[in-house]
């Protein structure tokens, strides 16, 4: 019996950013936020941020909670820095000639690929017999020496005969996992279906050991409720379902942050604008969902077939370095530091340096005085030599007993500039950290939000600027004229797919005029604007100082949720559970390909005869919807309702597309 | 078939390795918080993948002392191989009948593998020729004699580790795959039949004898 105060049907949703690792609690009918918490994510192992929330989270009583829900970026980070395991990729039908001359073979996402003889034509007749015996042998040869397969075959979506022998017989001889292109996407281009696969392949392992640890993390808490993962494009599948499909995951933090902030603000319709820590991402919603790209998701350099919501992300946010430009301009970002407050908040040290700043002369206090270097953690062997030359050693040492400024280091290491020192990994490893001026640092002064030192702020801000000869409410007022422009020009080609001209013509560009003259009016007769439609939803804690101009300017309102600043956790609980199931219709022609003398209807894991096009649709969309309620209902939907649509493109060629749609089911 | 929850599947196919390689012996006692710390994972699955490998015979529970690997005596081992004798030549016989080009395909590229490895490694020999049983066995096309074989192969890898520091793999067994090979190819059941059963009871007399010396009298 549980009396109506106590809190019913608790769902913790967490999303792990490149930044924070954040985790809100709510009530899943009512969507009150009952709490919240935020850690540092660790990039070495997520799951050390993901426990820290769990923990942080008070829970009163764990068996109350019947969903978890999870975002991260763990298959974006992976591939972005080649930590996924190592694939061969079979190509079946691919023609290697034609590859080369596009120079595509860079676009397989790994380096082994393998050509073989086989694949289908546009009407999914067999363009040449499987070479099923080269295949196995080049498999015997380098099985040991990958960690999974991916096989690829041309027009396998219309008939994926090759792919599905090709993995029965390569399973027979190796325990290696084994992915299939058409299991992955039915959309008809073949080298991002190779690219998905292979990247699919390769997270594998990764997004299999990430579940573990999260349903550990859940059990030492005694949660015991389903897991559930966000898609890139906002939407959830089953922790098992996304062990088979980590690629999916792609852009899912982004995703889930649009979805929280529709879900606060209750809005269908709007524009989100989170700014986090590292980057602003924007991401239209239209009716109650995520805009998905037309085009697949692109993740590094490579381009994939996987469906994810239509993103833009600027490398602008709260903790972006303030810096000077060559030509002595001030410059945000795109580096992402540690705030000087906080640090100064941290070790009294710092704070002590920064407030003898005041005293300094000009020429005694410029910038690279407000750039510290600090000590993250001491490397290990598993770094292998990056620490490991006398100078790196010494700047180690040098670190051990605090943050120390960039003059005092380079004296230290007896240089001139640290451009001639190589330290990019040691930053990348998170073994030493920088920090200096951000947006956040101003935000303090402004008495905004304080929750370090107020007065290190104050000094550096005041340094800074008195080396530019200007007062400092001034700079302050340039920092967001700039982060404002930024964003602004960042929501317009966002939403118009234009870009403003970065020539040196620009000044006699009317789009650059319309551009300049609406944020900054100057033409004494002629009044510009720019007018969003919609309103912007603002989502992370520095969003209100920074999105308020950016409003305005547009003529729009701007609407922040209460709990905006953990939106991406409540994001990842809120999106609808989807499971989609296709079926692609083409003619089967005569011997000479003249005559259609019937149709299949090709599903993902058989092919059916019909003589008639009727029959062949009706078979369609009565085997796609029942396919899509089962496997909805399979993947934790609760009460799914099913949408059929037909797609044709026009050669004869139906796609048949069945949505099941569902709240996640939450345990009794 | 439902999916096994993702930390499940992991647990059975970690703990499995392990019963099969030894690192896990007969006999030994099963701690499942032990269990859990050892391979970084929570109770649930662990318990979980403990349930099925009760079920895999692997894994037995004592109402009076717990959970215990399987132990392995002779007289087990005789059934044993009573069991794939028989299984394994209806099999072979089924082959000759049904095997397809693909089916062949795999049978051969195994086999090629098998002879590009040197006699002295042991292990990828044994487990070359476990994947050629499984192949026979999947070219029979018939799936339950596929899943009841798949229950004994499970069993009998333990043995090959057991065995393996006294075991060779002779060259006869590799000759006795390209015989299986040729006489599944050509479609004699009869000869397949004979060969698989020359094949298998050899392996056993090997091991049985290998044990007996142990001291395994069961």
């Amino acid at each position: 019996m549980t009396d109506n105060n106590s809190p019913q049907d608790l769902v913790l949703g967490i999303d792990t950013g490149g930044t924070y690792t954040d985790g809100a609690l709510l009530e899943y009918h009512s969507r009150r936020t009952l709490a919240s918490y935020k850690s540092l994510t660790t990039k070495r192992d997520f799951s050390i941020g993901i426990e820290a929330v769990i923990e942080g989270i008070r829970i009163e009583d764990p068996s109350a909670v019947k969903m978890v829900s999870i975002s991260t970026t763990l298959a974006t980070n992976a591939i972005a820095e080649g930590k996924g395991k190592r694939v061969a990729l079979l190509l079946i039908g691919y023609d290697p000639d034609l590859i080369a001359s596009f120079k595509m073979e860079s676009r397989f996402a790994t380096p082994h690929y393998h050509y073989f003889g086989g694949g289908h034509d546009l009407y999914g007749q067999e363009k040449e017999p499987l070479d099923l015996p080269g295949i196995l042998s080049k498999v015997s040869q380098i099985k040991t020496q990958v960690d999974a397969i991916a096989i690829s075959g041309y027009f396998s979506p219309l008939n994926p005969e090759h792919e599905n022998r090709a993995c029965d017989a390569v399973s027979r001889i190796c325990d290696l996992p084994i992915v299939l292109g058409h299991q992955l996407s039915t959309k008809l281009g073949s080298v991002e279906r190779a690219t998905t696969a292979a990247l699919n392949a390769s997270l594998l392992a990764v997004l299999r050991d990430f579940i573990i640890a999260v349903r550990r993390a859940m059990e030492r808490r005694q949660i015991d409720a389903p897991l559930m993962v966000v898609r890139g494009d906002g939407t959830l599948m089953s922790d098992e379902f996304a062990a088979l499909t980590p690629v999916e995951t792609i852009h899912s933090g982004p995703a889930a942050s649009a979805m929280g902030g529709r879900f606060l603000s209750r809005l269908d319709d709007a524009l989100v604008v989170d700014v986090g820590g590292t980057t602003t991402d924007l991401a239209l919603i239209e009716a109650g969902q995520v805009t998905v790209g037309e085009e697949g998701a692109t993740v590094g350099n490579y381009k994939t077939a996987v469906k994810a919501a239509n993103l833009l992300s600027i490398a602008l946010g709260g903790d972006s370095h303030i810096t000077l430009s060559r030509d002595k301009k001030i410059a945000i970002g795109p580096e992402r530091v540690v705030p000087l407050s906080y640090l100064a908040w941290k070790y009294p040290s710092v704070q002590k340096r920064i407030k003898i700043l005041a005293r300094r002369t000009w020429t005694h206090a410029d910038p690279a005085w407000l750039e510290y270097w600090l000590l993250l953690r001491e490397p290990v062997e598993r770094d292998g030599g990056l620490a490991a030359t006398p100078r790196h050693k010494r700047l180690i040492a040098f670190l051990r007993d605090g943050p120390k400024p960039l003059p005092e280091i380079l004296k230290h290491l007896e240089l001139l500039h640290a451009a001639q020192f190589n330290v990019g990994e040691l930053f990348r490893q998170e073994i030493i950290g920088k920090a200096g001026l951000t947006p956040t640092d101003l935000i303090h002064v402004e008495g905004r939000y304080t929750p370090w030192d107020v007065e290190a702020a104050a000094v550096a801000l005041n340094a800074f600027s008195r080396y530019q000869f200007c007062d400092p409410a001034d700079f302050r007022r340039q920092v967001w004229a700039q982060t404002t422009e930024t964003i602004v020009r960042a929501i317009i080609t966002f939403l118009s797919g234009k870009r403003l001209s970065q020539t040196a013509l620009s000044a006699d560009d009317m789009g650059s005029w319309f551009f300049a003259n609406s944020i900054r009016p100057s033409h004494p007769h002629l009044e510009t604007r720019f007018r969003l439609r919609q309103p912007i939803i603002g989502i992370g804690a520095p969003s209100e100082i920074f999105l308020k101009d950016v409003a305005d300017i547009l003529h729009t309102d701007l609407i922040l949720p209460e709990f905006h600043q953990v939106a991406n956790a409540v994001g990842a609980i809120a999106g609808s559970v989807m499971v989609t199931e296709e079926i692609l219709l083409y003619p089967k022609m005569s011997a000479e390909r003249l005559d259609v003398i019937a149709y299949y209807a090709q599903f993902s894991d058989g092919r059916q005869e019909f003589e008639s096009l009727d029959d062949a649709l009706a078979y369609a969309r009565r085997l796609s919807r029942e396919r899509a309620l089962s496997a909805a209902l399979h993947s934790g939907a609760n009460n799914p309702q099913v949408v059929v649509e037909e797609l044709t493109d026009g050669l004869d060629t139906y796609r048949i597309r069945a949505k099941a749609v569902g709240n996640p089911r939450l345990t009794k | 078939m439902a999916l096994l929850r993702v930390d499940t599947q992991r647990a059975y196919e970690l703990i499995k390795e392990k019963i099969t390689i030894l690192e896990l012996g007969p006999s030994a006692p099963l701690d499942e918080q032990r269990l859990a710390d050892e391979l970084n994972m929570g109770l649930v699955p662990v318990r979980e993948a403990l349930k099925l490998l009760i079920h895999d015979d692997l894994v037995v529970i004592t109402e009076r002392h717990g959970l215990y690997v399987t132990d392995i005596n002779l007289p087990d081992l005789e059934q044993l191989s009573e069991m794939r004798l028989s299984l394994e030549s209806l099999c072979a016989r089924l082959a000759a009948q049904r095997a397809t080009s693909d089916d062949i395909a795999v049978l051969e590229a195994l086999r090629q593998e098998q002879a590009s490895i040197p006699p002295e490694d042991n292990r990828r020999l044994f487990d070359l020729d476990h994947k050629f049983h499984q192949a026979i066995a999947q070219a029979a096309h018939n799936k339950y004699l596929a899943r009841a074989l798949e229950h004994f192969f499970g069993l009998s890898r333990r043995l090959w580790y057991l065995a393996l520091s006294d075991l060779t793999f002779l060259p006869a067994a590799v000759e006795e795959h390209l015989e299986l090979i040729t006489a599944i190819k050509t479609g004699d059941a009869d000869r397949a039949e004979q060969v698989m059963r020359h094949h298998v009871q050899n392996f056993y007399a090997q091991v049985q004898e290998i044990l007996a010396q142990r001291g395994f009298d069961g």
